[in-house]
């Protein structure tokens, strides 16, 4: 306990011995494709740290990947505030110890409470051990492989200094992927302080690293709802320093500096904001006349909503029910209710595979769109009898009901990759009659008098973000676009954008792609002046008009 | 000898085609009254109309360079075995092998065949063209390959103008100007076709005729006349509105049903083969009547408000409203809008998602496959094919080469579409790039010289070069019509253009939109655009004062989520409904619109 941090290196040591040994195929593919997914590595060493000494490295691994996606980055989705509670459940069962390097467990005393110096002798922070910061920038340096777009941009802007002068204040999960995103801003000359969007998500280490190079981070895992708001007040109410610039996830830090210091509201040239929630929040500031500064709503971006939702979800959906419950997919009839983006992506993930897919849909026009992909289009109670999966994408409340639930045949699997819990009833399946019975991680069998089992899947909560992993790639996407809002937003010329909410201005969306393409070796065309002239564009874009569908 | 083999073939073709279809045609040459006329026609149609279409079109090729004319595939030409195979295929729109299928019983199924077909390639594609840009090429088109059976009387047999006849129809009404309103019949059983395949706009018909949404209503449209657009004003007649209608292009008319249209007591301005000036006298007779005032206009091309505009402004004091369906016509819109000149609201039903999705993705998804066939028996597994451009076009053109199996690589100048197309699996190149190695270019960019005499000149031998996208710019076919290259027609629509070392490029309609030269589109596309166009006049005539203001708007979308749903059924489609708990939760009407605008489906 004396010297916890040569102990953990001790640690790292050991297990990831162990890791190799016992985990040689994930890690190959991590070293390939995942490593991609940096939170993923950390899943690793994170396990290797906390959890290998007593448990078996292997399934921890994979737990804690799972486990940190849920927190990183999808409770935004869902408001951060509602999701908390099953957040809290979550980790105290499973996932409970190990998602830092280290756990509370090792020093109890709040952060709050302690000073801490960082090696360049300032202590404008609050992190959990300051002395972490080797293992954070190791992470950082992971994500910044998998985050070429962002690293490019630095590279592109770094001469400009297009934020130069901008000083933010940050609201987002803290995460090696964040981590970068606020270098790059600070490599474009802002300066940046950050606290953390959900009390659960932060990377100690990360925060720590960040720390250690200057930015004044508060954040750590695992606040009390009152650390939370004591983290926004340290981060905006600052002597000699007051933010122009405002990058939000969730719209709680705006909500507190709207609260406690609307006068800073003078000095900030706008707000990004990249949440479901913390959109919502700002229609409504902006509806109630209330919004006295342009925000830019980063969430509804083309190429965000496409990777979040289409991509994503194709991926996860196979990801997450394989590593689950290893079913075999060919042949299954399975039922998707919703056909949006995110069911667009599971129908064709499943098609591809064999399965049997039907829809469920309330929209005419997506139901139309799953006729022509070639779905048939149903209602759940006239397939409820007869398939083996069900999976829910609506958004909407008590999709499947219990008394669907009563209906389905034994063996089927239930589970949720909409925007909530509340897709699947399960508080109603929480009566005497019927046996729940944890078989694995995330996997319940509920098991009816008659010895019918239901297999329900993460309690009915996001499947993508219980059971399966968010790619590094994806959130490179977010991080970029949210620092050209922060660019567009701070260099636009006086009267650009009004008291009101934006959407990304079109060419910023067409440069995160191009930002990616090199991902893919992907060589675009160009036009030549004369296709330019004929079509009427820019040679360099916007090249679709604003109703365009994509 | 060959003859009867391809009849033969033909029959049975036609036997696995068109059981949907069965009874019209079975009925047609029963009837007392068609009889007479089912001869008439066939005859001159058989032999005449392709004499008739022969000579027009020759002299043309060999007049013009632009006369694609080329068309009139020289029977003799062709060697007889391909001509067999090929004719089945691409004659759905060929008349080719009519003119050469012998038996009267036969005839009238293969006409309903043939119709269908040619009907589709006038009556919706040059719209999205704008007609004046297309119009040339259509005039091509309908004078080759297509020429003779456009209609079931071809102008050989009349050569007086319509304008000059006097016509009544059975009631003594003759408030109409059309080729020859004996036809009506004919026409009649065109429509009942149409109807059938039709299902959405008869359920609107169902659904509304109680309300009357259009009582009062006067329309004045200008649209292609066809089977389908028949539909389309007998539904607005059954919901109360009465019709004037012309024209939008001089040869898509299809005479029979402009007949059926007259007999019914629509007044009906239109013919096959107009002229320039038949044109605008058609669109003025229309427009201009005594005692009768339009207060609606449906329009296509943008040609009839222009019309209007120019000559009869004081009209629109009464108009309450303008629908348009082209692109070309919806671009006139924004312009006069812009110059503040538009004094009347307008809906812009081109630009529907549902709409927009059936005309581009859907269609061309299945006749990209469907027109390389016909034209070139390519089998297409395991081909190397580059799709240049990659929007819906693009992407239903790739999506269904990528389940046939071929290797598919994209070219695309917007980055996001670019990401779209790498997260899909395409590999996104130059076209220089892969251009050696290509077995088939397609082009959907919409843009101009998209393919070059340079890329041309290095493609491999054998290698299909087509264009699905807006307009003929994007393969520079003139850059081909030079002296060192020869060019051999070795099908209707199919060119090789062979270089001075012997390798060939087989080159499809010359570079037009292979989708309209070389395939069909659906009946059930055409539902789409028209039920579309039904509910935006109900919309805009059913508005509140106030709703819409001197502007150009798109269909709200809860129409465009009805004309959605009205096609359902064909489907089977089982929608899903709300509880009040649900929607309340979600914050929408049980009804919809349950998206919001934005929203990118």
């Amino acid at each position: 306990m004396s010297d916890p941090a040569g102990e953990v290196k001790l640690e790292v040591k050991q297990a990831s011995k162990e890791v190799k040994e016992s985990e040689n195929v994930a890690e190959k593919y991590s070293a390939m494709t995942v490593s991609k997914n940096s939170e993923m590595n950390m899943g690793e060493l994170s396990s290797a740290f906390s959890a290998v000494p007593t448990h078996k490295p292997v399934k921890k691994q994979i737990q804690f990947v799972e486990d940190k996606q849920e927190f990183s980055r999808f409770p935004t989705k869902a408001g951060r505030r509602s999701l908390s509670r099953s957040i809290s459940q979550s980790s105290t069962d499973s996932y409970s110890s190990a998602a830092s390097y280290t756990d509370s467990s090792d020093d109890e005393s709040s952060p709050r409470d302690k000073t801490q110096v960082n090696s360049k002798g300032s202590s404008d922070f609050c992190v959990k051990n300051i002395k972490q910061a080797e293992f954070g920038r190791r992470e950082i340096e992971i994500a910044e492989q998998d985050m070429s777009a962002l690293i490019s941009l630095r590279k592109r802007a770094q001469s400009e200094k297009p934020l130069a002068g901008a000083k933010i204040v940050g609201c987002t999960h803290i995460t090696a992927q964040t981590a970068v995103l606020i270098e790059t801003l600070v490599a474009l000359g802002a300066q940046c302080r950050w606290t953390a969007c959900n009390i659960y998500s932060t990377q100690n280490e990360v925060a720590a690293a960040l720390s250690e190079t200057g930015v004044a981070v508060f954040a750590w895992k695992g606040e009390s709802e009152d650390d939370f708001w004591w983290c926004i007040d340290h981060c905006v109410n600052s002597e000699g320093w007051q933010p122009n610039m405002i990058l939000d996830d969730g719209g709680d830090l705006t909500h507190w500096m709207y609260k406690k210091y609307p006068n800073v509201f003078k000095k900030i040239r706008g707000i990004v904001e990249e949440s479901v929630t913390g959109v919502h929040r700002l229609y409504q500031l902006s509806k109630a006349g209330k919004l006295c500064v342009p925000a830019m709503n980063v969430n509804d971006s083309v190429t965000k909503q496409k990777f979040d939702n289409l991509y994503c979800c194709r991926e996860s959906i196979l990801d997450g029910l394989k590593r689950t419950t290893d079913v075999m997919f060919g042949g299954k009839q399975m039922v998707v209710c919703g056909y949006g983006e995110v069911g667009k992506g599971c129908c064709a993930a499943l098609k591809a595979l064999g399965a049997v897919v039907s829809i469920t849909e309330i929209d005419p026009i997506c139901a139309l769109q799953a006729c022509m992909d070639g779905f048939r289009v149903v209602k759940l109670n006239e397939v409820i009898r007869q398939v083996d999966v069900i999976i829910t994408c609506t958004g909407n409340k008590n999709v499947v009901t219990r008394d669907q639930l009563d209906r389905m045949k034994n063996g089927s699997i239930v589970c949720n990759m909409g925007h909530s819990n509340t897709e699947i009833d399960v508080a109603s399946l929480r009566t005497p009659e019927l046996t729940w019975e944890r078989v694995r991680s995330q996997v319940d069998h509920v098991i009816w008098p008659d010895g019918k089992r239901v297999i329900l899947l993460a309690e009915g909560r996001l499947l993508n973000l219980s059971c399966s992993t968010v790619p590094t790639f994806v959130l490179s996407i977010t991080a970029t676009t949210q620092a050209l809002a922060l660019i567009e937003l701070y260099n636009a010329p006086e009267g650009r954008y009004k008291q009101d909410v934006y959407l990304l201005p079109k060419k910023m969306d067409e440069y995160v792609a191009s930002l990616h393409l090199t991902t893919f070796d992907a060589h675009l065309t160009e036009l030549s002046d004369e296709q330019a002239k004929y079509l009427g564009l820019n040679k360099n874009g916007p090249f679709k008009p604003n109703y365009y569908r994509y």
